[in-house]
This record gives C-alpha cells, sequence and structure tokens, in this order.
C-alpha cells in the first residue's frame, strides 16, 4: 500500500498474542488447590493450552495515515489496540512505536466519582498529559471543561452525572491535545446527539492534526469519514489493509 | 522527565484528590481516620499494661512504635489489595500504569500514619523519657516502613487480580500475625527455641527500626535493623516487578 509519508510511527512484526487458558481456570486459590489435587494422570503430559487471540500480524503505521479497524466482535480489535499502546507484552513477535502513543478505550470513567467533573477533568488531563508542565496541565482542562459545555454541574459530583454528561467530559479532555499516535476504541458511543456532531468534529480535527490515528468503530459511516486506511480483522489475523471502499465491500461479503 | 518521576508525581496528585474527597463533606472523617489508631493504642495500652500487667519500661513507647506501624500495614493491605479489581474500568480506560493506584493508596494510608503518630508522640513525650537522638532517625526508619509496606501491597494487588480470595486469606493472616508478632510483648517473651521467627517475620522487619526509634534507642542496633529492613524491602520489589512482567499479558484480560 501506498504511504502519505516515510514517517514510520508504529511497526508490528510477526505477531502473536495468546492467553493461556490455565491462568482463567483458577480465579482464586481455592480453585488453585482443588485443579492441582484432581489433575488427571495424563494431563501431566498434555500441552499447555492456550487462546490464540492474535496470529502473525505485521503492520506499519505511518505519519499521515488515519487507519480504521473492523472485524466481528472477538476478532482482537481491542487485543491489538492494547498491544500498541504498549499494555500488553506480545508473546512472539514485536510491537514498536515511535512517538508518542495515547490510546483510549472507554469515554464514560471517573477517575474519583466523588470528586467534582472539573476537578477529574484536572484529574484526567494529569494522569494523560504527565510530562507537561503544570501549566499546560491547566490549560488543557480548562479548555475542555469549557468545550464541554457543562456549566454549573461542573462543579457537582462526577457520580451525580448521566452518562452522557460523563461522555462529554472525558472526551472533551482526550480530545483536547494531539500526539504522535492515537488510538480510539469505539469511543463515540454515549454522548447525546447534538454533541455528538460537536464531538466528532472535534475528534476529526485531532486526528487530522496527530501525526496519526487508529479507530476502531463498528459505524462504516464513520470510518469513511474519518479514515484513509482500513484493517479487517477475522479469525485473529489481518484479512485485509487496504483503501477503505475496498474494505468495505470486503467485509459486507465477509458477514454475508 | 524520567519514569520514576512521573510515577511518584502521579501517585501523589492521585492520593492528594483521594484525600480532599475523602475530608470534604465532613472533617469529621479525618478525624476518624487518625483518631482510631489512636483508640487502639489507648485501649491496648491499658489493656496490656494495667489488666495483663506487662512489664516494660515506657510501655506507651514501646507499644505506639510497634502498633501504629502494624496499624499502617494492615490498613494499606485492606485498602490497597483490592484496589486494581475496584479499578478495573479505569485501567482499562486509557494506559495508566496500575503502580500509580497502589502508590497513591500506600501515600494515603502514610499521611494518616504520620499524624497519628506525631499526635500520640506529643502525648508521650510528657509522660515518658524520649530518646531525642532515636526521634532524629525516625524519618527514614519511616520512609523505609513505607517502601515496604507499598512493595508488599504492590505484589498482593497484583496476586488479588489472579486469585480474589487473596484479600480474604490476608485478613487472616494478619489476624493470626498480630499475636505471632512483638507487637505488643518484647521478643524477649518469645520462648528462646523461637525466637529466630522473628527474623523471617516481615512484619516485624519492618516495623522494627521504628520502634527502635522511640524505645530503648541504640545507634548500631537501629542501623541493623534498618538494614535488614532496607533489605526486604528492595527483595519485595523485586519480587513484586517479576511477578508484575510475568503477568502483564494476561493483566487486562483477567481484570473484569
Amino acid at each position: 500500500m501506498q504511504h502519505l509519508s516515510d514517517d514510520l510511527l508504529l511497526d508490528i512484526k510477526d505477531l502473536n498474542f495468546y492467553y493461556r487458558l490455565d491462568t482463567f481456570k483458577a480465579h482464586s486459590f481455592k480453585d488453585l488447590i482443588v485443579s492441582k489435587f484432581s489433575f488427571s494422570f495424563t494431563s501431566w503430559f498434555s500441552p499447555r493450552e492456550n487462546l490464540h487471540i492474535l496470529k502473525d500480524i505485521n503492520l506499519e503505521v505511518y505519519k499521515g495515515d488515519r487507519v480504521g479497524i473492523i472485524g466481528v466482535n472477538g476478532a482482537g480489535k481491542t487485543t491489538l489496540c492494547r498491544l500498541m499502546a504498549k499494555m500488553l507484552i506480545p508473546q512472539l513477535g514485536s510491537v514498536k512505536s515511535y512517538g508518542e502513543v495515547r490510546a483510549i478505550f472507554n469515554p464514560s470513567v471517573a477517575i474519583i466519582p466523588e470528586l467534582t467533573g472539573r476537578e477529574n477533568a484536572y484529574l484526567l488531563a494529569e494522569l494523560l498529559f504527565s510530562k507537561l508542565p503544570k501549566y499546560q496541565i491547566d490549560e488543557i482542562a480548562n479548555e475542555a471543561c469549557e468545550f464541554s459545555e457543562l456549566g454549573e454541574f461542573l462543579d457537582s459530583p462526577y457520580n451525580l452525572y448521566s452518562k452522557g454528561m460523563q461522555v462529554r467530559l472525558f472526551l472533551s479532555v482526550i480530545s483536547a491535545k494531539t500526539c504522535d499516535l492515537l488510538i480510539l476504541d469505539e469511543i463515540f458511543d454515549g454522548a447525546d446527539e447534538f454533541f455528538q456532531k460537536k464531538m466528532a468534529k472535534r475528534i476529526k480535527k485531532i486526528i487530522e492534526d496527530s501525526g496519526a490515528s487508529i479507530m476502531v468503530s463498528h459505524s462504516l459511516d464513520k470510518i469513511r469519514d474519518v479514515c484513509n486506511r482500513l484493517l479487517i480483522l477475522d479469525n485473529s489475523s489481518l484479512i485485509f489493509d487496504g483503501s477503505v471502499e475496498e474494505g468495505i465491500i470486503v467485509y459486507k461479503s465477509l458477514k454475508n | 522527565m524520567s519514569d520514576i518521576k512521573v510515577l511518584c508525581k502521579l501517585s501523589y496528585k492521585l492520593a492528594a484528590a483521594r484525600m480532599k474527597a475523602r475530608y470534604r463533606k465532613t472533617f469529621a472523617g479525618f478525624l476518624w481516620v487518625v483518631m482510631s489508631p489512636i483508640i487502639v493504642f489507648v485501649v491496648q495500652s491499658l489493656v496490656f499494661r494495667h489488666i495483663l500487667k506487662i512489664e516494660i519500661q515506657d510501655y506507651s513507647l514501646f507499644l505506639l512504635g510497634g502498633l501504629l506501624p502494624w496499624v499502617f500495614i494492615s490498613s494499606i493491605l485492606e485498602m490497597g489489595v483490592p484496589i486494581l479489581v475496584n479499578a478495573s474500568e479505569l485501567l482499562k480506560s486509557f494506559k495508566l500504569s496500575p503502580t500509580v493506584l497502589v502508590l497513591s493508596q500506600a501515600i494515603d494510608n502514610f499521611v494518616n500514619f504520620i499524624f497519628a503518630y506525631l499526635i500520640l508522640l506529643i502525648y508521650t513525650v510528657f509522660t515518658n523519657t524520649v530518646n531525642v537522638e532515636g526521634l532524629i532517625y525516625f524519618p527514614i526508619a519511616a520512609l523505609v516502613l513505607f517502601i515496604g509496606a507499598a512493595a508488599l501491597t504492590w505484589l498482593l494487588t497484583f496476586l488479588n487480580v489472579f486469585y480474589r480470595d487473596t484479600r480474604f486469606l490476608i485478613s487472616f493472616v494478619m489476624s493470626v500475625m498480630f499475636f505471632l508478632t512483638p507487637i505488643f510483648y518484647p521478643v524477649e517473651y518469645i520462648p528462646e527455641p523461637f525466637r529466630w521467627t522473628v527474623n523471617i517475620n516481615i512484619f516485624y522487619l519492618l516495623i522494627a527500626p521504628v520502634r527502635a526509634c522511640t524505645h530503648d534507642f541504640e545507634l548500631v542496633q537501629f542501623f541493623q535493623m534498618l538494614s535488614k529492613s532496607f533489605g526486604l524491602s528492595i527483595f519485595l520489589i523485586l519480587i513484586s516487578r517479576f511477578y508484575w512482567l510475568r503477568k502483564k499479558g494476561e493483566f487486562y484480560a483477567t481484570l473484569v
């Protein structure tokens, strides 16, 4: 595929990721002890069972790429994004990123729900942009509070907010600053329709201004609107990497 | 800014925000957190000295140096161990080091410990003979106690993510260890054949240097205790880090 620039921001080579199933069989020490005493003799010789989430993924993301990722539930989209964000470590292969990577997976979470929305916005800005000086963090939080249009509610406890209000505030903070690689995993759900339009415009702007972006979404319209490259994950493998329109045709044929 | 510096900064900010949320509505909240170890101290002091007739010179100082660090360790374990499971939504929302949450809880508990300790110290200074030289070394002993207790919590917190009954086991172990650890009685009360057990009792090893500052201070002995406590703290940090790196791949999948 032709890339918009030669500036490599993400390089994934021969990536394989799996979970060891025995980890999920024992959720407590009680389960662990029971499983150790109830093994069969053959279990000594049987290979360890793994659940393969991603198989042999190779991917390069360059500056200017606005990558959409689609796939049915359980295809491995979120896991791939977490690996890109270095929240997970692959068992095989490598994930190398160059520059600042920011990944968001859920837009309606509170840092400390008992604090006000404004205080949570400041705290979120501290956590997300921790390497910035204080005055810049304050600027980001102030601007985000203003953009969220929550008015007097900003000084009410966050745990009294509706889901829509939480999403407004959270998205306002995360979309306040660009980065080299922005990863957004299904973050558009929850905000009310008016704010969705306003936020979509802002997110689109931040995506355009960031070095590159990766967006997971089930909405093909959003993918068409924002992305210039599409990846399709199916059965733990990357089965398509190319233009958005071609990818959507492939995806629809898969669904049929 | 180095990663450790960022980690410390975020942990401090989060601890301050958590304390602000807790103590905002009522000063009584702060009073209770500080007063509860003081009440435990007063009751135990009366019971052990006047009812069980424990014969130790300056018993208030002796108990202060042992009981308050014990209350600190048990409260940090009680509040810190379930913290990652309770904050699973937050941890899965964006890249946030789990260590920040654990460390912020440790700072929160440490501040309460220092306040309660100072209040009781002022009282005991008027009723007992305090060795001022020992008090000079209190900050370093308290710091090593903090590092060791935080590292132990770090390890058990990760363990609790994979084995959810860890917190209940800890609660049981703590109630047993309270009687097996020389907190309200001196090491000499342990029969000679079993006295070696204090050298493998991690709670005693962490508490001993703090106690040495206020009761029977002797410089050489203090530094021997401090080096053991520091060595244990480093060992706990290394084990916790090893366990975290080994289980990091399954951490987010287990964190439901």
